[in-house]
């Protein structure tokens, strides 16, 4: 792919590209139908049901008869909607959640773009989604849907800061912003040990930045009946659905390649075992871990989310960069 | 923290304990003895005496008696029963009534139609709906 | 009333130039969390709350009107209809009405099927009210759990009178049906599955600190003003005040047995919580002495007339309901059918302080502290 990346432009080149791009939204896709029937499932299980097993063999199919009513649906949209804004939202709701897997390093040979600056190109472009949710809330011209927008404008803003300082810690040790240097960095000692706080400051931001429970204000079902997207339905309604699934893929992605050393076994001896089952394992245990959560925690009120983000997560995250720091430039003589 | 991961170890638990999932429809869904479900009527066994339709506080109930066809007999025999299904609440007051167990409860429950036509229920249907007949009345 | 909620208020003198005004939010009839088709109009600024109007009356049957022309028996179904979540308190409170009209003795063993399935009742409508709250605060497992408990409640209540949630079981002078063989056994069996059941609950709640930070503080009044606003059952216990009329005037045969009335000094959700999960607990207490003290045999049904006819005059009576104190008023003329009755419904009175709560809330916390109120739109429409 990268020598791909690397010639010059030409229709041959754009049809790999694109070949590319479409399975891996083949991929995608894949995990993200699979990913709500292993969803429902879970959570079935948990709460003593036996969750979807209706529609083929053992439900399997239960998503795609999902997706395809969505699809055949008709498309509503209300009278005094903004048209323009309505139909852009689920689209740049979606589009960052998917551009941002460009760069995600799934095992030693398989990527996209090895990006130097990888981990800013995720965080850079995962910001952009806020904007669909927000455009979604307004152009809705509901009410709900607006203090929906609204909560996830603050939320997500909120904690997009400690995400991004929680990771500076790894950038320190690693010295580099690219993804694979980071996990090849992780060959002795994965991340989530040195970096436990950062890790924890993570994966609650990320929780955050999901919209899912116990953060899942802007949607808070049974405040705001469904947040942002209270007037979409059918195909738009997937979209946005699609985008909150390609959204936890791509953070189980990202929290699989930061701390848990991407593709590397759990021990050298192991290595016999291909780096993308060794990855697909612990992104499994990322993803079963939001489901486990989500049958469990109630949610957070607005302005105790507020105040966690600011007095809490960001002075911890701020904390552990200062620990990284000393320690780094201790490790490197400077003391 | 504590009481968020004792939580969490409460549903992880769950997640083997054995589902209580009742596979209704596949299996019919057993009810006891007692339970108050569709009426059943035995026109042979009515007096007309009219208790089962004045008791009804939804007054679902309309019935109308003949005379005896043999002119021996004294009495009345029922000439149509009709129960409205719409208003009936299965409050059991008629079964409670009803000096000789003509019109009882059955187990059966499943009423659901397509058309609120349907839930009329004549004589003959009432008649015919005698699975599932509760024993004590 | 002197102003309309309609107007909403457009400031355009912020230093900064922006124009803000206010907003008016319809939360129900058809909202998740309002438990039914319950109506709240909101005047919000941001998310805060200026001012909340609750517009009820959507499930309005007219019970006590339709009641005129209907024999006592025959409103007895209609009382099923009213708090469903609790069907027995309600059945329980109009036969006890026309009981004491007439004079009536009711026998022993029916005496203790009413506290057994009235006690039973409050159990699963406090784990209905434990599963939807959580629900509220968006937590979706309790409810699950809840209502597989509550089932086997139902399951009971099944085999004992043939319906699930409208029992129609008690008869003026009586219980309709006596226990099946076996019922006492596996209620007991129940009462013991429940209490270990509870432990769990807490375990999997109680602690969780963000439902304590949700809770904590949220919805408060003060002793005074439950009693302005005539608040009953745990409005009124969370602010301090010990009063259960199971206690305080015994009906049936609670005066036998021995529980607590859980109180709390708060007068926050939080206390609410934590007295209606202490109220299951002492509901299990009663049923466990009840149902050991069960008489081996008996009539079910005292000596009624066939018609019952209570003597021309008037006659109130409360008792403890899951929500508070259910009343019933009877006038009657001697007739087969009530004159005039009423019914003091404890989820319409202890909903009436919910404008003054909601005032200067936040909109997260409508949710929590409707919750906690507790009510059946059954019964608040009636």
């Amino acid at each position: 792919m990268n020598t791909l990346l690397q010639q010059a432009p030409s229709w041959g080149t754009t049809l790999w590209f694109i070949i590319a791009a479409v399975l891996l939204l083949a991929v995608v896709l894949g995990f993200v139908t699979y990913a709500i029937y292993f969803e429902r499932k879970v959570i079935g299980w948990m709460q003593l049901r036996i969750g979807p097993n209706r529609v083929g063999p053992l439900g399997l199919l239960q998503t795609v008869a999902d997706v395809a009513k969505l699809l055949l649906k008709e498309d509503v949209r209300p009278q005094h909607a903004d048209k323009a804004l309505f139909t852009l939202a689920p689209i740049l709701a979606y589009a960052p959640a998917f551009a941002v897997l460009a760069v995600m390093p799934f095992s030693e040979s398989i990527q996209f773009a090895d990006l130097g600056i990888g981990l800013l190109y995720y965080i850079a472009l995962s910001g952009i989604t806020v904007l669909g949710v927000i455009t979604a809330g307004w152009a809705s011209n509901n009410k709900y849907s607006l203090i929906g927008g609204l909560r996830s404008a603050a939320q997500m803003i909120s904690y997009e800061v400690p995400l991004v300082m929680s990771v500076v810690g790894i950038v320190l040790l690693t010295g580099s912003m690219n993804l694979e240097d980071i996990v090849k960095a992780q060959q002795d000692v994965w991340n989530i040990v040195p970096q436990f706080i950062g890790f924890a400051v993570f994966i609650i931001a990320a929780q955050a930045e999901l919209n899912r429970t116990p953060f899942d204000l802007p949607e808070a079902e049974s405040e705001l009946v469904g947040g942002y997207h209270v007037e979409y339905s059918g195909f738009r309604f997937a979209m946005f659905m699609l985008a909150e699934y390609v959204y936890m893929f791509g953070m189980g992605a990202l929290i699989t390649i930061l701390f848990l050393g991407g593709w590397l076994p759990i021990h050298p001896s192991l290595d016999f075992i291909p780096g993308i089952v060794w990855f697909i394992l612990k992104f499994s245990l990322y993803v079963f871990l939001q489901f486990w959560i989500r049958a469990t925690m109630p949610r957070l009120r607005v302005d105790q989310l507020m105040s966690f983000a600011w007095k809490v997560l960001l002075p911890v995250a701020l904390f552990n960069i200062l620990l990284t720091a000393v320690v780094v430039s201790y490790q490197n003589g400077m003391f | 923290m504590l009481g968020l991961a004792k939580g969490l170890g409460y549903t992880f638990k769950k997640l083997t304990e054995k589902k209580v999932t009742h596979f209704y429809p596949d299996v019919p869904f057993p009810m006891p003895p007692r339970f108050r479900g569709i009426q059943h009527f035995s026109p042979e066994k009515c007096i007309v005496c009219n208790q089962c339709a004045r008791i009804c506080p939804t007054e679902c109930i309309q019935l109308t008696g003949k005379p005896h066809p043999d002119p021996e007999k004294k009495g009345k025999i029922i000439d149509t029963y009709d129960i409205n299904f719409e208003l009936c609440i299965l409050c059991d007051l008629c079964t409670e009534v009803c000096p000789t167990e003509a019109i009882v409860m059955t187990n059966n429950f499943e009423l659901a139609a397509y058309s609120r036509d349907e839930l009329y229920k004549n004589l003959k249907w009432l008649d015919d709906n005698n699975t599932n007949v509760r024993e004590e009345n | 009333m002197n102003h309309n909620i309609l107007t909403t208020h457009v400031d355009t003198s912020s230093e900064t130039g922006l124009r803000t005004e206010e907003m008016l939010l319809n939360v129900g009839p058809q909202h998740p969390s309002t438990h039914g088709v319950f109506r709240l109009v909101v005047k919000i600024d941001g998310e805060t709350i200026k001012e909340a109007i609750p517009v009820m009356g959507y499930l309005h049957r007219g019970t006590e009107k339709l009641a005129e022309n209907l024999t006592y028996t025959q409103i007895i179904p209609y009382t099923d209809r009213m708090d469903y979540v609790s069907a027995m308190t309600n059945n329980y409170v109009l036969c006890h009405a026309v009981e004491t009209m007439m004079g009536l003795e009711i026998p022993e063993r029916a005496q203790f099927l009413r506290l057994i399935a009235m006690e039973l009742n409050r159990v699963a409508s406090h784990l209905v009210w434990w599963g939807t709250y959580l629900l509220d605060i968006g937590a979706m497992g309790p409810f699950l759990y809840a209502f597989r408990d509550r089932e086997t409640i139902l399951d009971l209540f099944n085999e004992l009178c043939g319906a699930r949630m409208t029992f129609n079981y008690m008869r003026v002078g009586g219980v309709k049906w006596d226990a099946p063989p076996g019922w006492i056994d596996k209620a007991k069996e129940f009462v013991q599955y429940m209490k270990k059941e509870l432990n769990n609950y807490h375990q999997l709640v109680t602690g969780n600190e963000i439902f304590i930070n949700r809770l904590r503080g949220i919805g408060k009044f003060d002793t005074k003003t439950a009693l302005d606003y005539s608040l009953s059952g745990v409005m009124l216990r969370s602010t301090g005040v010990k009063w259960d009329l199971r206690k305080d005037e015994p009906y049936c045969i609670y005066d036998r047995f021995e529980f607590d009335v859980p109180t709390a000094t708060e007068g926050d959700c939080m206390a609410r919580y934590h007295l209606r999960m202490a109220e299951i607990e002492q509901s299990l207490r009663i049923l466990e002495q009840a149902l050991e003290q069960f008489p081996s045999e008996g009539e079910v049904m005292g000596k009624v007339p066939r018609v019952i006819r209570p003597p021309a005059g008037e006659a109130y009576v409360r008792i403890e309901s899951p929500r508070g104190e259910i009343g019933c008023y009877i006038a009657s003329q001697g007739k087969d059918k009530p004159w005039r009755l009423k019914f003091r419904r404890p989820s319409f009175t202890n909903l009436q302080i919910l404008p003054k709560l909601l005032q200067g809330e936040n909109l997260a916390n409508m949710v929590a502290i409707l919750g906690s109120i507790d009510i059946v739109l059954g019964e608040v429409d009636c």
